[in-house]
Protein backbone atom coordinates (compact mmCIF):
# COMPACT_ATOMS: atom_id res chain seq x y z
CA UNK A 1 0.00 0.00 0.00
CA UNK A 2 1.20 3.50 -0.85
CA UNK A 3 1.02 6.08 1.94
CA UNK A 4 1.28 9.85 1.67
CA UNK A 5 2.86 11.45 4.74
CA UNK A 6 2.34 15.13 5.60
CA UNK A 7 4.25 16.88 8.36
CA UNK A 8 3.92 20.60 9.15
CA UNK A 9 4.13 20.79 12.95
CA UNK A 10 7.27 22.95 13.13
CA UNK A 11 8.71 25.54 10.75
CA UNK A 12 9.54 22.71 8.35
CA UNK A 13 7.22 21.37 5.67
CA UNK A 14 7.87 17.70 4.98
CA UNK A 15 6.08 15.38 2.57
CA UNK A 16 6.97 11.75 1.90
CA UNK A 17 5.65 8.76 0.03
CA UNK A 18 6.04 5.36 1.60
CA UNK A 19 5.32 1.80 0.58
CA UNK A 20 6.23 -1.69 1.70
CA UNK A 21 9.77 -1.05 0.39
CA UNK A 22 10.11 1.89 2.78
CA UNK A 23 10.43 5.58 1.92
CA UNK A 24 10.03 6.12 -1.84
CA UNK A 25 10.40 9.88 -1.96
CA UNK A 26 10.59 12.92 0.22
CA UNK A 27 10.39 16.70 -0.03
CA UNK A 28 11.53 18.87 2.85
CA UNK A 29 12.17 22.58 3.38
CA UNK A 30 12.48 24.57 6.59
CA UNK A 31 12.72 28.15 5.41
CA UNK A 32 11.28 30.46 2.79
CA UNK A 33 7.62 30.38 1.90
CA UNK A 34 4.80 29.67 4.33
CA UNK A 35 3.41 26.16 4.95
CA UNK A 36 0.17 26.73 3.04
CA UNK A 37 2.06 28.04 0.02
CA UNK A 38 4.54 25.17 -0.05
CA UNK A 39 2.50 22.12 0.85
CA UNK A 40 0.18 21.54 -2.14
CA UNK A 41 2.92 22.21 -4.74
CA UNK A 42 5.25 19.92 -2.76
CA UNK A 43 2.73 17.05 -2.88
CA UNK A 44 2.16 17.66 -6.57
CA UNK A 45 5.90 17.74 -7.31
CA UNK A 46 6.70 14.66 -5.29
CA UNK A 47 3.92 12.62 -6.89
CA UNK A 48 4.95 13.70 -10.37
CA UNK A 49 8.65 12.90 -9.79
CA UNK A 50 7.80 9.55 -8.20
CA UNK A 51 5.34 8.81 -11.02
CA UNK A 52 2.53 8.21 -8.56
CA UNK A 53 -1.02 9.47 -8.97
CA UNK A 54 -2.77 10.72 -5.87
CA UNK A 55 -5.57 8.20 -6.37
CA UNK A 56 -3.03 5.43 -5.74
CA UNK A 57 -2.65 6.30 -2.04
CA UNK A 58 -4.30 3.81 0.28
CA UNK A 59 -3.85 5.89 3.45
CA UNK A 60 -2.84 9.39 4.47
CA UNK A 61 -0.48 9.83 7.43
CA UNK A 62 -0.22 13.12 9.30
CA UNK A 63 1.81 14.56 12.13
CA UNK A 64 -0.80 15.44 14.77
CA UNK A 65 1.56 17.51 16.90
CA UNK A 66 2.28 18.87 19.38
CA UNK A 67 3.63 21.79 17.39
CA UNK A 68 2.88 25.27 16.14
CA UNK A 69 -0.89 25.45 15.82
CA UNK A 70 -1.31 27.35 12.58
CA UNK A 71 1.25 25.36 10.62
CA UNK A 72 0.09 22.07 12.08
CA UNK A 73 -3.48 22.76 10.94
CA UNK A 74 -2.30 23.43 7.38
CA UNK A 75 -1.02 19.85 7.14
CA UNK A 76 -4.00 18.37 8.97
CA UNK A 77 -6.54 20.23 6.80
CA UNK A 78 -4.79 19.07 3.62
CA UNK A 79 -4.42 15.49 4.82
CA UNK A 80 -8.05 15.26 5.95
CA UNK A 81 -9.27 16.73 2.64
CA UNK A 82 -7.24 14.27 0.57
CA UNK A 83 -8.34 11.31 2.69
CA UNK A 84 -11.97 12.37 2.49
CA UNK A 85 -11.80 12.85 -1.30
CA UNK A 86 -10.09 9.47 -1.81
CA UNK A 87 -12.22 7.73 0.85
CA UNK A 88 -9.10 6.29 2.48
CA UNK A 89 -8.23 6.07 6.19
CA UNK A 90 -5.76 8.24 8.09
CA UNK A 91 -2.98 7.53 10.51
CA UNK A 92 -1.97 10.23 13.00
CA UNK A 93 1.44 10.14 14.66
CA UNK A 94 2.89 12.52 17.23
CA UNK A 95 5.63 14.93 16.21
CA UNK A 96 7.63 13.85 19.27
CA UNK A 97 7.50 10.19 18.19
CA UNK A 98 8.86 11.28 14.81
CA UNK A 99 11.77 13.10 16.44
CA UNK A 100 12.70 10.18 18.67
CA UNK A 101 12.39 7.37 16.09
CA UNK A 102 15.57 8.19 14.08
CA UNK A 103 17.59 7.91 17.34
CA UNK A 104 16.40 4.35 18.07
CA UNK A 105 19.92 2.88 17.73
CA UNK A 106 21.15 5.03 20.62
CA UNK A 107 21.58 3.34 24.01
CA UNK A 108 20.35 6.38 25.92
CA UNK A 109 17.07 7.86 26.98
CA UNK A 110 15.81 10.18 24.26
CA UNK A 111 14.28 13.56 25.07
CA UNK A 112 12.24 14.81 22.11
CA UNK A 113 11.78 18.58 22.49
CA UNK A 114 9.80 20.90 20.21
CA UNK A 115 9.93 24.67 20.48
CA UNK A 116 6.45 25.80 21.59
CA UNK A 117 7.37 29.54 21.44
CA UNK A 118 6.36 31.85 24.32
CA UNK A 119 9.33 30.50 26.32
CA UNK A 120 7.96 26.96 26.38
CA UNK A 121 8.67 23.55 24.88
CA UNK A 122 6.64 20.44 24.12
CA UNK A 123 8.51 17.30 25.19
CA UNK A 124 8.42 13.66 26.15
CA UNK A 125 10.95 10.94 26.93
CA UNK A 126 11.57 7.73 25.02
CA UNK A 127 13.71 4.64 25.43
CA UNK A 128 15.10 2.61 22.57
CA UNK A 129 13.53 -0.84 22.18
CA UNK A 130 14.11 -3.48 19.49
CA UNK A 131 12.68 -2.10 16.24
CA UNK A 132 11.84 1.34 17.52
CA UNK A 133 11.36 3.59 20.50
CA UNK A 134 8.95 3.47 23.38
CA UNK A 135 7.43 6.59 24.85
CA UNK A 136 7.88 6.60 28.64
CA UNK A 137 6.18 9.93 29.48
CA UNK A 138 3.12 11.64 28.09
CA UNK A 139 3.77 14.67 25.90
CA UNK A 140 3.68 17.82 27.99
CA UNK A 141 4.22 21.54 27.65
CA UNK A 142 6.48 23.44 30.02
CA UNK A 143 9.28 25.98 30.33
CA UNK A 144 12.92 25.16 29.56
CA UNK A 145 13.41 25.05 33.33
CA UNK A 146 10.67 22.43 33.67
CA UNK A 147 12.44 20.36 31.03
CA UNK A 148 15.81 20.67 32.79
CA UNK A 149 14.22 19.65 36.09
CA UNK A 150 12.64 16.60 34.43
CA UNK A 151 15.98 15.71 32.80
CA UNK A 152 17.76 15.94 36.17
CA UNK A 153 15.10 13.80 37.81
CA UNK A 154 15.79 11.04 35.27
CA UNK A 155 19.46 11.07 36.24
CA UNK A 156 20.46 9.01 33.20
CA UNK A 157 22.42 9.55 30.03
CA UNK A 158 20.10 11.45 27.76
CA UNK A 159 20.23 12.52 24.16
CA UNK A 160 18.10 15.58 23.34
CA UNK A 161 16.60 16.07 19.88
CA UNK A 162 14.39 18.73 18.32
CA UNK A 163 14.27 22.44 17.58
CA UNK A 164 13.31 23.07 21.21
CA UNK A 165 16.45 21.26 22.38
CA UNK A 166 18.58 23.35 20.03
CA UNK A 167 16.94 26.60 21.07
CA UNK A 168 17.50 25.95 24.77
CA UNK A 169 20.77 24.02 24.33
CA UNK A 170 22.68 26.37 26.68
CA UNK A 171 20.09 26.23 29.45
CA UNK A 172 19.83 22.44 29.18
CA UNK A 173 23.60 21.88 29.07
CA UNK A 174 24.07 24.15 32.10
CA UNK A 175 21.68 21.97 34.12
CA UNK A 176 22.40 18.40 33.05
CA UNK A 177 24.98 16.37 31.20
CA UNK A 178 23.51 15.28 27.90
CA UNK A 179 24.14 15.02 24.21
CA UNK A 180 22.37 16.81 21.41
CA UNK A 181 21.32 15.20 18.16
CA UNK A 182 22.35 16.60 14.78
CA UNK A 183 20.67 19.77 13.50
CA UNK A 184 19.25 17.91 10.47
CA UNK A 185 17.27 15.69 12.84
CA UNK A 186 15.79 18.64 14.72
CA UNK A 187 12.46 18.79 12.85
CA UNK A 188 10.00 15.91 12.71
CA UNK A 189 10.19 14.41 9.24
CA UNK A 190 7.65 12.77 6.97
CA UNK A 191 10.13 9.93 6.27
CA UNK A 192 9.76 8.27 9.69
CA UNK A 193 6.08 9.27 9.49
CA UNK A 194 5.39 7.05 6.46
CA UNK A 195 7.63 4.33 7.88
CA UNK A 196 5.75 4.21 11.20
CA UNK A 197 2.41 4.65 9.45
CA UNK A 198 3.08 1.70 7.16
CA UNK A 199 3.57 -0.58 10.15
CA UNK A 200 0.28 0.63 11.60
CA UNK A 201 -1.49 0.28 8.26
CA UNK A 202 -0.52 -3.40 8.16
CA UNK A 203 -2.34 -3.80 11.48
CA UNK A 204 -5.19 -1.60 10.19
CA UNK A 205 -4.60 0.79 13.07
CA UNK A 206 -6.17 3.74 11.34
CA UNK A 207 -9.10 6.12 11.69
CA UNK A 208 -11.57 7.99 9.52
CA UNK A 209 -10.56 11.51 8.44
CA UNK A 210 -13.08 13.15 10.82
CA UNK A 211 -11.62 11.24 13.79
CA UNK A 212 -8.12 12.67 13.48
CA UNK A 213 -7.47 15.03 16.40
CA UNK A 214 -4.53 17.39 16.74
CA UNK A 215 -2.60 17.35 20.01
CA UNK A 216 -2.66 20.99 21.11
CA UNK A 217 -1.61 20.55 24.78
CA UNK A 218 -2.48 24.21 25.33
CA UNK A 219 -5.89 25.82 25.73
CA UNK A 220 -6.60 28.63 23.25
CA UNK A 221 -5.30 31.97 24.51
CA UNK A 222 -8.65 33.60 25.23
CA UNK A 223 -9.78 30.61 27.22
CA UNK A 224 -6.76 30.86 29.49
CA UNK A 225 -7.45 34.53 30.17
CA UNK A 226 -11.08 33.78 30.87
CA UNK A 227 -10.39 31.13 33.48
CA UNK A 228 -7.83 33.42 35.13
CA UNK A 229 -10.45 36.14 35.29
CA UNK A 230 -13.08 33.82 36.67
CA UNK A 231 -10.64 32.43 39.21
CA UNK A 232 -9.64 35.86 40.49
CA UNK A 233 -13.18 36.83 41.47
CA UNK B 1 -11.38 8.22 -12.65
CA UNK B 2 -9.56 9.25 -15.80
CA UNK B 3 -9.94 12.94 -14.97
CA UNK B 4 -8.26 12.49 -11.58
CA UNK B 5 -4.86 13.12 -13.01
CA UNK B 6 -3.35 15.89 -10.97
CA UNK B 7 -2.80 19.38 -12.40
CA UNK B 8 -5.09 20.77 -15.05
CA UNK B 9 -3.21 21.95 -18.10
CA UNK B 10 -5.96 22.45 -20.65
CA UNK B 11 -8.01 25.66 -20.26
CA UNK B 12 -11.35 24.97 -18.67
CA UNK B 13 -14.52 25.93 -20.46
CA UNK B 14 -16.42 27.88 -17.82
CA UNK B 15 -20.13 27.89 -18.61
CA UNK B 16 -23.65 27.36 -17.19
CA UNK B 17 -22.91 23.73 -16.40
CA UNK B 18 -19.65 24.39 -14.53
CA UNK B 19 -20.07 23.12 -10.97
CA UNK B 20 -17.96 24.90 -8.34
CA UNK B 21 -17.41 23.77 -4.75
CA UNK B 22 -17.10 26.84 -2.52
CA UNK B 23 -15.34 26.83 0.85
CA UNK B 24 -15.49 29.59 3.48
CA UNK B 25 -13.52 29.69 6.77
CA UNK B 26 -12.48 33.34 7.09
CA UNK B 27 -14.18 34.13 10.41
CA UNK B 28 -16.62 32.17 12.57
CA UNK B 29 -18.73 30.31 9.99
CA UNK B 30 -17.49 27.05 8.51
CA UNK B 31 -19.23 26.61 5.17
CA UNK B 32 -19.24 24.60 1.95
CA UNK B 33 -21.58 24.87 -1.03
CA UNK B 34 -22.04 23.74 -4.60
CA UNK B 35 -23.09 26.33 -7.19
CA UNK B 36 -23.68 25.63 -10.85
CA UNK B 37 -22.98 28.14 -13.58
CA UNK B 38 -22.24 30.92 -11.09
CA UNK B 39 -25.91 31.45 -10.16
CA UNK B 40 -27.64 28.21 -9.30
CA UNK B 41 -27.19 27.17 -5.64
CA UNK B 42 -27.28 23.38 -5.67
CA UNK B 43 -26.46 23.02 -1.97
CA UNK B 44 -25.21 25.20 0.86
CA UNK B 45 -24.04 23.99 4.27
CA UNK B 46 -23.10 26.42 7.03
CA UNK B 47 -22.03 25.70 10.58
CA UNK B 48 -21.88 28.76 12.77
CA UNK B 49 -19.54 28.82 15.74
CA UNK B 50 -21.31 31.73 17.40
CA UNK B 51 -21.97 29.73 20.59
CA UNK B 52 -18.27 28.91 20.96
CA UNK B 53 -17.39 32.61 20.99
CA UNK B 54 -20.40 34.02 22.86
CA UNK B 55 -18.84 33.80 26.32
CA UNK B 56 -15.88 35.90 25.11
CA UNK B 57 -18.04 38.63 23.56
CA UNK B 58 -16.25 38.30 20.24
CA UNK B 59 -14.56 35.90 17.87
CA UNK B 60 -11.49 34.27 19.43
CA UNK B 61 -9.11 33.47 16.53
CA UNK B 62 -7.57 30.28 17.95
CA UNK B 63 -10.98 28.86 18.91
CA UNK B 64 -12.27 29.67 15.42
CA UNK B 65 -9.32 27.95 13.73
CA UNK B 66 -9.70 24.81 15.84
CA UNK B 67 -13.41 24.64 15.10
CA UNK B 68 -12.86 25.09 11.34
CA UNK B 69 -10.51 22.10 11.30
CA UNK B 70 -13.17 19.97 13.03
CA UNK B 71 -16.15 21.21 11.04
CA UNK B 72 -14.88 21.66 7.49
CA UNK B 73 -14.86 18.01 6.39
CA UNK B 74 -18.43 17.42 7.60
CA UNK B 75 -19.61 20.62 5.86
CA UNK B 76 -18.00 19.57 2.57
CA UNK B 77 -19.53 16.10 2.90
CA UNK B 78 -22.94 17.62 3.64
CA UNK B 79 -22.77 19.99 0.65
CA UNK B 80 -21.94 17.10 -1.68
CA UNK B 81 -24.58 14.75 -0.22
CA UNK B 82 -27.31 17.41 -0.26
CA UNK B 83 -26.50 18.25 -3.86
CA UNK B 84 -26.98 14.60 -4.76
CA UNK B 85 -24.09 14.73 -7.20
CA UNK B 86 -21.00 12.61 -7.49
CA UNK B 87 -17.71 14.25 -6.51
CA UNK B 88 -16.46 13.56 -10.02
CA UNK B 89 -18.96 16.08 -11.28
CA UNK B 90 -17.18 18.97 -9.45
CA UNK B 91 -15.28 21.18 -11.93
CA UNK B 92 -13.41 23.54 -9.60
CA UNK B 93 -12.78 24.32 -5.92
CA UNK B 94 -13.11 27.96 -4.82
CA UNK B 95 -12.07 29.18 -1.40
CA UNK B 96 -11.85 32.47 0.48
CA UNK B 97 -8.19 33.55 0.61
CA UNK B 98 -8.89 36.84 2.44
CA UNK B 99 -9.63 39.12 4.11
CA UNK B 100 -10.11 37.35 7.44
CA UNK B 101 -8.35 35.71 10.37
CA UNK B 102 -5.11 34.21 9.08
CA UNK B 103 -5.26 30.94 11.01
CA UNK B 104 -8.92 30.46 10.08
CA UNK B 105 -8.36 31.25 6.40
CA UNK B 106 -5.46 28.78 6.20
CA UNK B 107 -7.64 25.81 7.19
CA UNK B 108 -9.96 26.42 4.24
CA UNK B 109 -7.22 27.31 1.76
CA UNK B 110 -5.17 24.24 2.62
CA UNK B 111 -8.17 21.91 2.37
CA UNK B 112 -9.39 23.52 -0.87
CA UNK B 113 -6.01 23.19 -2.59
CA UNK B 114 -5.72 19.58 -1.42
CA UNK B 115 -9.16 18.78 -2.86
CA UNK B 116 -8.35 20.50 -6.17
CA UNK B 117 -5.10 18.55 -6.37
CA UNK B 118 -6.78 15.25 -5.52
CA UNK B 119 -9.67 15.68 -7.97
CA UNK B 120 -7.43 17.18 -10.65
CA UNK B 121 -9.53 20.33 -11.01
CA UNK B 122 -8.64 24.04 -10.78
CA UNK B 123 -8.32 25.90 -7.49
CA UNK B 124 -9.69 29.45 -7.36
CA UNK B 125 -8.80 31.90 -4.60
CA UNK B 126 -11.72 34.19 -3.78
CA UNK B 127 -11.84 37.62 -2.17
CA UNK B 128 -14.43 37.41 0.61
CA UNK B 129 -15.64 40.98 0.05
CA UNK B 130 -16.16 40.35 -3.65
CA UNK B 131 -18.12 37.22 -2.76
CA UNK B 132 -20.49 39.30 -0.60
CA UNK B 133 -21.17 41.42 -3.71
CA UNK B 134 -22.16 38.28 -5.61
CA UNK B 135 -24.49 36.95 -2.92
CA UNK B 136 -27.46 38.97 -4.22
CA UNK B 137 -27.18 37.50 -7.74
CA UNK B 138 -27.80 34.06 -6.31
CA UNK B 139 -31.31 35.08 -5.29
CA UNK B 140 -32.12 37.75 -7.86
CA UNK B 141 -30.45 37.10 -11.23
CA UNK B 142 -32.46 39.99 -12.75
CA UNK B 143 -30.27 42.60 -11.00
CA UNK B 144 -28.73 44.98 -13.51
CA UNK B 145 -25.55 47.06 -13.58
CA UNK B 146 -24.69 49.58 -12.40
CA UNK B 147 -25.77 48.67 -8.93
CA UNK B 148 -24.86 49.87 -5.46
CA UNK B 149 -24.15 47.34 -2.74
CA UNK B 150 -24.10 48.37 0.89
CA UNK B 151 -22.02 45.89 2.90
CA UNK B 152 -22.58 46.12 6.65
CA UNK B 153 -20.98 43.59 8.98
CA UNK B 154 -18.88 43.31 12.10
CA UNK B 155 -15.79 44.11 10.05
CA UNK B 156 -17.07 46.37 7.29
CA UNK B 157 -19.37 49.22 6.45
CA UNK B 158 -18.98 50.17 2.81
CA UNK B 159 -20.86 51.40 -0.23
CA UNK B 160 -19.65 49.88 -3.47
CA UNK B 161 -20.68 50.63 -7.00
CA UNK B 162 -20.66 47.48 -9.11
CA UNK B 163 -20.36 48.67 -12.73
CA UNK B 164 -19.94 45.19 -14.15
CA UNK B 165 -18.51 41.81 -13.11
CA UNK B 166 -15.20 42.54 -11.41
CA UNK B 167 -15.57 46.32 -11.90
CA UNK B 168 -15.95 48.01 -8.53
CA UNK B 169 -15.71 51.54 -7.23
CA UNK B 170 -15.61 52.31 -3.51
CA UNK B 171 -18.14 55.10 -2.87
CA UNK B 172 -17.85 55.34 0.89
CA UNK B 173 -16.81 53.47 4.01
CA UNK B 174 -16.56 53.84 7.75
CA UNK B 175 -13.77 56.03 9.06
CA UNK B 176 -13.77 54.28 12.45
CA UNK B 177 -15.95 51.41 13.79
CA UNK B 178 -17.91 49.11 11.50
CA UNK B 179 -21.68 49.21 12.06
CA UNK B 180 -21.70 45.62 13.37
CA UNK B 181 -18.88 46.48 15.77
CA UNK B 182 -20.99 49.36 17.15
CA UNK B 183 -23.89 46.93 17.68
CA UNK B 184 -21.57 44.49 19.50
CA UNK B 185 -20.03 47.16 21.72
CA UNK B 186 -23.34 48.78 22.65
CA UNK B 187 -24.94 45.39 23.31
CA UNK B 188 -22.05 44.41 25.54
CA UNK B 189 -22.27 47.74 27.38
CA UNK B 190 -26.00 47.22 27.94
CA UNK B 191 -25.38 43.64 29.06
CA UNK B 192 -27.47 42.22 26.20
CA UNK B 193 -24.93 39.59 25.14
CA UNK B 194 -23.22 38.56 21.95
CA UNK B 195 -23.65 38.82 19.02
CA UNK B 196 -24.89 42.37 19.46
CA UNK B 197 -26.93 42.75 16.26
CA UNK B 198 -29.70 40.24 17.05
CA UNK B 199 -29.58 41.17 20.76
CA UNK B 200 -30.23 44.87 20.09
CA UNK B 201 -32.81 44.00 17.44
CA UNK B 202 -34.79 41.92 19.95
CA UNK B 203 -34.50 44.48 22.75
CA UNK B 204 -35.47 47.37 20.45
CA UNK B 205 -38.83 45.76 19.73
CA UNK B 206 -40.06 46.87 23.14
CA UNK B 207 -38.50 50.35 23.05
CA UNK B 208 -39.27 53.77 21.66
CA UNK B 209 -36.95 54.68 18.77
CA UNK B 210 -37.59 58.38 19.45
CA UNK B 211 -36.97 58.21 23.20
CA UNK B 212 -33.41 59.49 22.88
CA UNK B 213 -32.10 61.60 20.03
CA UNK B 214 -28.66 60.05 19.47
CA UNK B 215 -26.37 61.80 16.96
CA UNK B 216 -26.45 60.83 13.28
CA UNK B 217 -22.81 61.45 12.43
CA UNK B 218 -22.07 62.90 8.99
CA UNK B 219 -25.69 62.37 7.92
CA UNK B 220 -25.72 65.20 5.41
CA UNK B 221 -22.13 64.85 4.51
CA UNK B 222 -20.87 62.57 1.71
CA UNK B 223 -20.89 58.78 1.68
CA UNK B 224 -18.50 57.90 4.49
CA UNK B 225 -19.68 56.64 7.88
CA UNK B 226 -18.64 57.13 11.49
CA UNK B 227 -20.08 55.11 14.37
CA UNK B 228 -17.54 55.59 17.12
CA UNK B 229 -19.09 58.86 18.35
CA UNK B 230 -22.55 57.28 18.46
CA UNK B 231 -21.26 54.42 20.60
CA UNK B 232 -19.63 56.91 22.99
CA UNK B 233 -22.76 59.03 23.25
CA UNK B 234 -24.85 55.93 24.05
CA UNK B 235 -22.44 55.08 26.87
CA UNK B 236 -22.40 58.65 28.19
CA UNK B 237 -26.18 58.84 28.10
CA UNK B 238 -26.60 55.60 30.03
CA UNK B 239 -24.03 56.63 32.63
CA UNK B 240 -25.87 59.93 33.17
CA UNK B 241 -29.31 58.28 33.14
CA UNK B 242 -28.78 54.90 34.78
CA UNK B 243 -32.54 54.32 35.16
CA UNK B 244 -33.19 54.49 31.40
CA UNK B 245 -34.69 51.34 29.89
CA UNK B 246 -32.37 49.19 27.80
CA UNK B 247 -35.21 48.85 25.30
CA UNK B 248 -35.41 52.60 24.69
CA UNK B 249 -31.65 52.88 24.39
CA UNK B 250 -31.55 49.92 21.97
CA UNK B 251 -34.42 51.24 19.85
CA UNK B 252 -32.99 54.77 19.72
CA UNK B 253 -29.45 53.56 18.98
CA UNK B 254 -30.69 51.23 16.26
CA UNK B 255 -32.79 54.02 14.72
CA UNK B 256 -29.72 56.28 14.58
CA UNK B 257 -27.56 53.64 12.88
CA UNK B 258 -30.26 52.68 10.39
CA UNK B 259 -31.05 56.34 9.58
CA UNK B 260 -27.45 56.94 8.59
CA UNK B 261 -27.15 53.68 6.64
CA UNK B 262 -30.27 54.08 4.52
CA UNK B 263 -29.74 57.81 3.92
CA UNK B 264 -26.26 57.17 2.56
CA UNK B 265 -27.32 54.12 0.58
CA UNK B 266 -29.99 56.17 -1.20
CA UNK B 267 -27.59 59.06 -1.78
CA UNK B 268 -25.01 56.69 -3.26
CA UNK B 269 -27.55 55.04 -5.55
CA UNK B 270 -28.82 58.40 -6.81
CA UNK B 271 -25.32 59.74 -7.30
CA UNK B 272 -24.25 56.96 -9.64
CA UNK B 273 -27.65 56.44 -11.27
CA UNK B 274 -27.82 52.88 -10.00
CA UNK B 275 -30.43 50.48 -11.41
CA UNK B 276 -30.25 48.29 -8.35
CA UNK B 277 -29.59 48.78 -4.65
CA UNK B 278 -28.54 45.74 -2.64
CA UNK B 279 -27.86 45.05 1.01
CA UNK B 280 -25.27 42.55 2.26
CA UNK B 281 -23.27 41.52 5.32
CA UNK B 282 -24.32 40.25 8.75
CA UNK B 283 -26.02 43.50 9.85
CA UNK B 284 -28.37 43.15 6.86
CA UNK B 285 -30.30 40.69 9.02
CA UNK B 286 -31.44 43.62 11.23
CA UNK B 287 -35.21 43.92 10.93
CA UNK B 288 -35.44 47.73 11.02
CA UNK B 289 -32.68 48.06 8.44
CA UNK B 290 -34.46 45.60 6.12
CA UNK B 291 -37.74 47.47 6.40
CA UNK B 292 -36.29 50.95 5.93
CA UNK B 293 -34.03 49.80 3.12
CA UNK B 294 -36.96 48.67 1.00
CA UNK B 295 -38.93 51.85 1.72
CA UNK B 296 -36.01 54.04 0.74
CA UNK B 297 -35.36 52.12 -2.50
CA UNK B 298 -39.03 52.36 -3.43
CA UNK B 299 -39.08 56.11 -2.67
CA UNK B 300 -36.05 56.58 -4.89
CA UNK B 301 -37.57 54.46 -7.66
CA UNK B 302 -34.66 52.02 -7.60
CA UNK B 303 -34.88 48.22 -7.69
CA UNK B 304 -34.01 47.45 -4.07
CA UNK B 305 -33.08 43.88 -3.21
CA UNK B 306 -32.70 42.25 0.18
CA UNK B 307 -31.00 38.88 0.05
CA UNK B 308 -32.26 36.39 2.62
CA UNK B 309 -30.45 36.58 5.97
CA UNK B 310 -28.69 33.30 5.12
CA UNK B 311 -27.23 34.88 1.99
CA UNK B 312 -26.28 38.14 3.78
CA UNK B 313 -24.22 36.40 6.43
CA UNK B 314 -21.09 34.42 5.60
CA UNK B 315 -21.79 31.38 3.44
CA UNK B 316 -19.97 29.35 0.83
CA UNK B 317 -22.51 29.72 -1.99
CA UNK B 318 -21.35 33.29 -2.53
CA UNK B 319 -17.74 32.05 -2.55
CA UNK B 320 -18.54 29.48 -5.23
CA UNK B 321 -20.41 32.14 -7.25
CA UNK B 322 -17.57 34.65 -7.09
CA UNK B 323 -15.15 31.80 -7.81
CA UNK B 324 -17.07 30.90 -10.99
CA UNK B 325 -16.80 34.51 -12.21
CA UNK B 326 -13.10 34.73 -11.33
CA UNK B 327 -12.38 31.39 -12.97
CA UNK B 328 -14.04 32.67 -16.12
CA UNK B 329 -12.21 36.01 -16.15
CA UNK B 330 -8.80 35.13 -14.68
CA UNK B 331 -8.49 31.33 -14.81
CA UNK B 332 -7.26 29.13 -11.96
CA UNK B 333 -5.18 30.34 -9.02
CA UNK B 334 -1.73 28.76 -8.63
CA UNK B 335 -1.39 26.13 -5.89
CA UNK B 336 1.37 28.15 -4.22
CA UNK B 337 -1.07 30.93 -3.33
CA UNK B 338 -1.42 31.65 0.36
CA UNK B 339 -3.97 33.39 2.58
CA UNK B 340 -4.10 37.17 2.81
CA UNK B 341 -5.68 38.50 6.03
CA UNK B 342 -5.78 42.12 4.79
CA UNK B 343 -6.81 41.44 1.20
CA UNK B 344 -8.65 44.37 -0.36
CA UNK B 345 -11.41 44.48 -2.90
CA UNK B 346 -9.87 45.08 -6.34
CA UNK B 347 -11.09 48.58 -7.19
CA UNK B 348 -11.19 50.52 -10.45
CA UNK B 349 -8.52 53.21 -10.61
ZN1 LIG C 1 -18.39 38.31 5.50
Amino acid sequence: MLILGIETATQQVSVAIGGHEGVLGMFEVSRGRRHAETLAPAIEFLCRQADIEIVEFGAIAVDVGPGLFTGMRVGLAAGKAIAQALRVPMIGISSLDLLAFPLRYSDRTIAAVIDARKGEVFYSFYRPVPGGVQRVTDPRVGSADDLVADLMARGQNVVCVGDGALRYQEEIAAGVRCEFAEQFLSHPSAAPLVQLAHARALREEWVNPWEIQPMYLRAPDAQINWSTREGSK
Amino acid sequence: MSRMRGPVDAPLNVDESTLVLGIETSCDETAAALVMGGYDVVSSAVSTQVDLHAQFGGVVPEIASRAHLDLLNPMIARAIVEAGVSEERIDAVACTVGPGLIGALLVGVSAAKALALTWGVPFVGVNHMEAHLYAAFLEDPTLEFPMVVMLVSGGHTMLIEMQDHGQYRLLGQTIDDAAGEAFDKVARFLGLGYPGGPAIDREAEFGDPEAINFPRAMLNDGLDFSFSGLKTSVMNYVRKNPEVSASDVSASFQAAVVDVLVTKARRAAEQVGARGLVLGGGVAANSLLRERFLTVSADAGIHGFLPSPAMCTDNAAMIAAAGWHRLRSDGPTALDAGAYPNLRLPLLP
